[in-house]
């Protein structure tokens, strides 16, 4: 069976396949050969990234030992396939182990780098890093920088800042990944204190020439970020500029335009400032920018002494983040009533599991629209995946469950049916002489060595034959025939004519029946052996067959408490993430209302200092 | 003193950015740039729980990765000892020639399988995987096995073809192949029935 593919191993296929496609076509090294339909079996399910029923069929494979053409390719597989399946500390046993001297430096680094990207997304901070610390030259370029940001994301997100900025100033060249690093040196040093140093590289950033849309909106944050902090910092005319190149459309213009009023507010022009601050009005109340702005825009009203105007956009601020409080917190019940998780599972079936799975989309509902920016954060989609893992494993356990239920019934039965069976058998085994068989084939053996020895010819004559020397003998001795008259001559001849072609005939056969009778006791002592082979069998078989019936009872009967005990572990820790995720999600909103309580506070007071200042107007008016 | 509240929030709010890996994390939401040390460290306490569910999980998934391989072999062996055992399988070498819908097992006569392949079967069988169709329990002896092939053959035409072989079934199990290959002189798939120990 040759069958060629495009990979070295199974893990290069893995690795190629995942992480590029073309190059591994095009560039991959040389084609293996496989040579076990078992190793075929688990690529068929891997193939169509069933990764679950890969891995068993391997590891099944793997006990059995049908794998032994492939056993250090299986094992590589096997690493793969964990990986995809998201088990990353096994992949990485696997790895540890063979990856060493076994394999090319880019399969090697290849592997490495995807391991690290898992545990940084899965917070494995310090294996990652450690991974990172295997890769060596072997890496394609591409990847080398991406693995070089991740390096310097883990500083930052571990705190070393220090370290981070060292490794994002080696950067050079004006590519893609040189901006997103000059990005991440802003932020750390932003991180890091050195504010004013930031300040220029967002400066740069902020006014790069931008030729697609992920370095375009990466300048609208590098000038959202450079405007905020100059306004933190009192230059409110510096944050303007900075603030204005944010694009009017884009997810950060809400924020910008924020920031561009505040910053004419801050030079006390109000009435420039409403003007952002109003296009802000008619947008979606979720963004924290357009909550400020209905506290911004009386403010200003207030400032330009339009205290009616501005009292009424406060009742209405007041009204609307009330609304909006009411909206949290039914989504806060919803999502602590448990359906929204159930509803994730439903709107995506378990035919798939594994690494690559991200959810796209929250499901539809009131609560999608507060939570859809969770979805961008790798802590809720790493714990989504494991949520998702873990319903897989309860279903593949509650499968099993009812398959050995129905194994156990079937070994019941077939014990049964034995037992039932059993008296019969033994009984027809007991009817049956085989011994006295087999005396009789001896018997047999040495009736015909006596006969062939004094060539008894008349010994293997039929019955018919036998029948007719009788009679010619009867005949011979016929006292009539011994008259001595020409007639009793005459017969006395022909019975000796007659007995003479008998006994030629007889003897002219004799050594042909002879050698039939030889071929059948032959072919009768083989039937005998054959018998007492399959009585033998039939004996061990009475031996074996209880035990094998233990056996079988002992794996069903010890298996079904592995799988009860597996699946209460299973619902635990589908509760613990369910709680796990339930707090992000909750902890979210209630971020969310918590600001909103604050704007409202901001609002009654601003709306009572209104008041007070009308009523003392009016009271020294009288 | 509004105005300083306000200005605080938003930039608490905005102040911005977290890092960027990839051009698709460009556009993210609103991440603390100016993340504070109480905001790191509710982040590095946030990981290391996820990390201990995450660990949970791991550990479970090995173990009933480990539970399906027992229960694997237990069903195989319960439902076909290995004495009796006759196992089926479907490859495809390149495969230009045919586009394989389905396949139809007969032994001794009698139909035992017919398999309809979906687009990524199909695709993952191109790729090299083998697929088990059918798995019986035959006595030992002599046994015929009849396989046909239905699906797309060359100028995408209906095509259905069938290939016979007499196999015999000894002590232990049996593994034989039914392998769709490319004829390249004659522009024609071929099918082959290949045994396996």
């Amino acid at each position: 069976m040759l069958r060629w593919f495009f990979i070295v191993v199974a893990l290069y296929l893995f690795l190629a396949v995942t992480l590029q496609p073309a190059r591994a076509a095009k560039d991959g090294p040389d084609p293996i050969v496989v040579k076990d339909p078992h190793y075929g079996e688990v690529l068929f399910y891997f193939y169509q990234d069933d990764y679950f029923p890969a891995i068993v069929r391997l590891l099944a494979a793997d006990a059995q030992q049908q794998l032994s053409e492939h056993e250090e390719q299986a094992e590589l597989l096997l690493g793969g396939l964990f990986l995809s399946y998201g088990h990353h500390l096994e992949a990485a046993d696997i790895f540890e182990r063979l990856l060493a001297n076994n394999v090319a430096p880019e399969i090697r680094d290849r592997t490495w780098f995807f391991l690290a990207k898992i545990w940084k997304q899965r917070g494995y901070l310090d294996r990652a890093q450690d991974a990172l610390g295997y890769l060596s030259a072997g890496l394609p370029d591409n990847l080398r920088r991406e693995a070089s940001m991740l390096q310097a994301q883990i500083l930052i997100d571990s705190g070393q800042y220090g370290e981070a900025i060292a490794l994002l100033q080696q950067w050079k060249g004006r590519t893609e990944w040189a901006s997103y690093a000059k990005f991440n040196l802003g932020v750390a040093l932003v991180r890091s204190g050195n504010v004013d140093a930031a300040v220029s590289i967002l400066d740069e950033l902020g006014n790069l020439e931008p030729f697609n849309e992920e370095l375009t909106s990466l300048r609208d944050k590098a000038n959202l970020a450079l405007g905020y902090s100059l306004l933190q910092d009192g230059r409110a005319l510096a944050a303007k500029e900075p603030l204005q190149r944010v694009r009017l459309e884009g997810p950060f213009s809400n924020k910008a335009l924020l920031g561009v009023g505040w910053a004419d507010a801050e030079r006390e022009n109000y009435r420039r400032a409403l003007v952002p601050w109003m296009e802000l009005r008619g947008r979606d109340l979720l963004d924290s920018a357009v909550q400020e702005s209905m506290l911004a825009i009386p403010y200003a009203l207030a400032k330009l002494d339009s205290i009616s105007q501005a009292a009424d956009h406060y009742l209405n601020a007041i009204e609307a983040f009330y609304e909006e409080t009411n909206r949290i917190d039914r989504t806060i019940g919803y999502i602590e009533s448990g359906k929204l998780f159930n509803d994730f599972l439903a709107d995506n079936p378990l035919d798939s599991t594994g690494w690559y799975w991200r959810l796209e989309q929250m499901p539809d509902g009131p609560e999608a629209r507060y939570l859809y920016h969770l979805l961008a954060t790798d802590e809720f989609q790493e714990g989504l995946k494991n949520y998702r893992d873990l319903s897989y494993l309860y279903r593949n356990l509650e499968d099993w469950q009812q398959s050995v239920d129905v194994y156990r019934n079937m070994l019941e039965t077939r014990r049964q049916a034995y037992t039932e069976r059993l008296p019969r058998i033994q009984d027809a085994l007991a009817r049956a002489d085989l011994d006295g068989m087999v005396n009789r084939k001896l018997e047999f053996d040495s009736l015909l060595n006596n006969i062939e020895q004094s060539n008894d010819w008349l010994a293997l004559a039929t019955e018919q034959e036998f029948e007719m020397w009788g009679e010619i003998t009867g005949l011979e001795n016929t006292p009539a025939l011994a008259a001595n008259i020409p007639e009793a001559e005459e017969v006395r001849d022909k019975i000796l004519l007659l007995k003479g072609v008998l006994q030629w005939r007889l003897e002219r056969d004799f050594q042909d029946r002879l050698w039939r009778i030889r071929r059948n006791l032959r072919q009768t002592g083989e039937a005998l052996v054959d018998t007492q082979r399959s009585r033998r069998k039939i004996d061990e078989s009475m031996r074996n067959e209880p035990l094998r019936f233990d056996g079988f009872s002992q794996r069903v009967y010890g298996l079904e408490p592995r799988i009860g005990g597996m699946k209460m572990r299973v619902i635990d820790a589908m509760a613990n993430q369910h709680a796990f995720l339930q707090s992000i999600a909750v902890g979210e909103l209630q971020a969310q209302k918590q600001r909103l309580d604050i704007y409202t506070v901001q609002a009654r007071f601003a709306l009572a200092a209104i008041y007070d200042l009308a009523a003392t107007a009016e009271v020294a008016a009288k | 003193m509004a105005r300083r509240i306000f200005i605080g929030l938003g930039i608490s709010l905005i102040l911005t950015l977290g890092t960027i890996s990839s051009a698709q994390e460009a556009t993210p939401a609103d991440n603390s740039m100016g993340a504070s040390m109480a905001s790191q460290a509710a982040d590095a306490e946030s990981r290391a729980g996820f990390r201990s569910l995450d660990k949970d999980v791991q550990d479970l998934k090995k173990e009933v990765l480990d539970l399906n391989r027992d229960l694997f072999l237990l069903e195989e062996e319960l439902l076909f000892p290995a004495n009796s055992q006759v196992a089926f399988f479907i490859s495809m070498d390149v495969g230009e020639y045919f586009e394989l819908d389905s396949v139809n097992l007969k032994i001794d006569g009698k139909e035992v399988a017919n398999y309809l392949y979906t687009e990524r079967e199909v695709g993952a069988l191109l790729r090299g995987g083998v697929h088990r169709v059918h798995m019986a329990n035959l006595k030992t002896g002599d046994h015929e096995l009849i396989a046909i092939f239905t699906g797309k053959g060359p100028h995408t035409r209906d095509y259905r073809r069938g290939a016979t072989m007499s196999f015999n079934k000894g002590i232990g199990a049996k593994y034989l192949e039914l392998e769709i290959t490319d004829r390249v002189k004659k522009q024609q798939p071929e099918f082959v029935i290949k045994e396996w120990e």
